[in-house]
C-alpha cells in the first residue's frame, strides 16, 4: 500500500507533467521545460532536451534557493522568479506551489521569446494545475 | 590568500551537520538555503540545496568565512563553486549512517583533485552513540589512500568542537604557507 508521502508525490508529479504540457503548447520558442521539487528532484520535463533534466532540476533548485535567500537578505520578500539572460537564450526560473508543495519551474527559451510572455504563461500554468 | 580573510568549506553527507556546525560558530546569523526535503530516505525535514554561509572573527583582524556545501551528490556542481579559493576543507562524517567509511571514501574521491591545494581535517560525528568505525579506522582509510590529515570526533552542536576543526585547518594552512 503506498504511503501518504508516495501518493502526494505522485499527484504532484502528475500535475507537474500537466503544467509542462500546458507550457509547451502556450510558449513558442520554449526549448526545454523542467519542473523540480525544491530539493532538486526532477518531477516532470518536456521539450527538446539540451541538458539532462535531472541535472537541470538540481541546478535550478540551487539557483532558486540562492535567489530566495538573496531576496530575503535584501528585505525584498520572497523570490518568485530568476532570469539568466545569456547570449543565445534565457533560463527563466519560477518558484511556485503545486498542490501545496514548493516546486521550481525552469523554462529554457531562445532569445526571441519575450520575458513577459514567459511570466504570463508560467502564471497561467500555476493557476491551471492548482485550480484543477 | 591572507590570514585576514580565510575561507573554509564544510562538506559531507546529508545530515552530517554542516549547517549546524556553521550556525554554531558563526558570529553573524548564518545564511542558509535549506528547503523542504522530499527524499523519504533522508529522515530530515529540511535539506541544504545551495550553500551555507557564516563568518567568525578570531581576533587580531582575522576573519574566517565559513561555507557549507549541499550533501547530496546531485549537487556536486555546487561543491566546486563553493570551494573556489578555499584554503581549508572540513569533511564531516556521520558515524550513525550505514557505512560511514564508504561515505568518507566517496567524498575523498569526489574532492581528490582539490585536496593537494587545501588543508583538510575530518570531523566524525555521533561517535558516542555509534562507536564503530573508530576514529582510527577513519584515519586508516586516509592512510590507505596516501593521505594524512587530522581526524577527530566532534559534536557539531558544540561551538568549541567546531572551533577546534577550524583551528586545525588554520594551523595546517599556516604550515603550508
Amino acid at each position: 500500500m503506498p504511503t501518504l508521502f508516495e501518493v502526494s508525490s505522485a499527484d504532484v508529479a502528475a500535475q507537474a507533467l500537466r503544467a509542462v504540457q500546458a507550457l509547451l503548447v502556450d510558449l513558442d520558442g520554449a526549448a526545454t521545460i523542467v519542473i523540480a521539487s525544491a530539493d532538486g528532484f526532477e518531477l516532470a520535463h518536456g521539450g527538446r532536451l539540451a541538458v539532462a533534466p535531472a541535472r537541470l532540476a538540481a541546478l535550478v533548485s540551487s539557483f532558486a534557493a540562492l535567489g530566495d535567500v538573496a531576496s530575503r537578505e535584501s528585505s525584498i520578500g520572497t523570490a518568485r522568479c530568476l532570469v539568466i539572460d545569456a547570449s543565445q537564450g534565457r533560463l527563466v526560473v519560477r518558484c511556485m506551489q503545486l498542490r501545496g508543495q514548493a516546486v521550481v519551474v525552469v523554462v529554457l527559451t531562445d532569445a526571441s521569446v519575450l520575458l513577459g510572455r514567459v511570466w504570463h504563461s508560467l502564471a497561467a500554468a500555476e493557476r491551471l494545475v492548482n485550480d484543477a | 590568500m591572507t590570514m585576514k580573510d580565510f575561507k573554509i568549506v564544510f562538506t559531507g553527507t546529508p545530515g552530517a551537520g554542516k549547517t549546524t556546525a556553521i550556525a554554531a560558530l558563526s558570529d553573524t546569523p548564518p545564511v542558509s538555503t535549506e528547503v523542504q526535503n522530499t527524499d523519504a530516505g533522508l529522515h530530515k525535514a529540511r535539506t541544504t540545496v545551495g550553500l551555507d554561509f557564516g563568518q567568525v572573527d578570531l581576533g587580531d583582524g582575522q576573519c574566517v568565512r565559513l561555507f557549507g556545501t549541499p550533501g547530496q551528490a546531485r549537487f556536486e556542481f555546487m561543491w566546486r563553486i563553493v570551494a573556489t579559493d578555499a584554503a581549508g576543507l572540513v569533511f564531516l562524517i556521520d558515524n550513525s549512517r550505514p557505512d560511514p567509511l564508504a561515505d568518507f571514501a566517496a567524498f575523498l574521491d569526489a574532492w581528490r583533485d582539490l585536496l593537494p591545494q587545501m588543508s583538510c581535517v575530518a570531523g566524525i560525528g555521533r561517535t558516542e552513540a555509534c562507536t564503530r568505525p573508530s576514529v582510527d579506522e577513519h584515519a586508516d582509510l586516509l592512510a590507505a589512500r596516501g593521505l594524512v590529515f587530522p581526524v577527530v570526533a566532534v559534536d557539531v552542536r558544540r561551538r568549541d568542537d567546531v572551533l577546534m576543526l577550524v583551528d586545525l585547518v588554520l594551523a595546517l594552512a599556516l604550515t603550508r604557507a
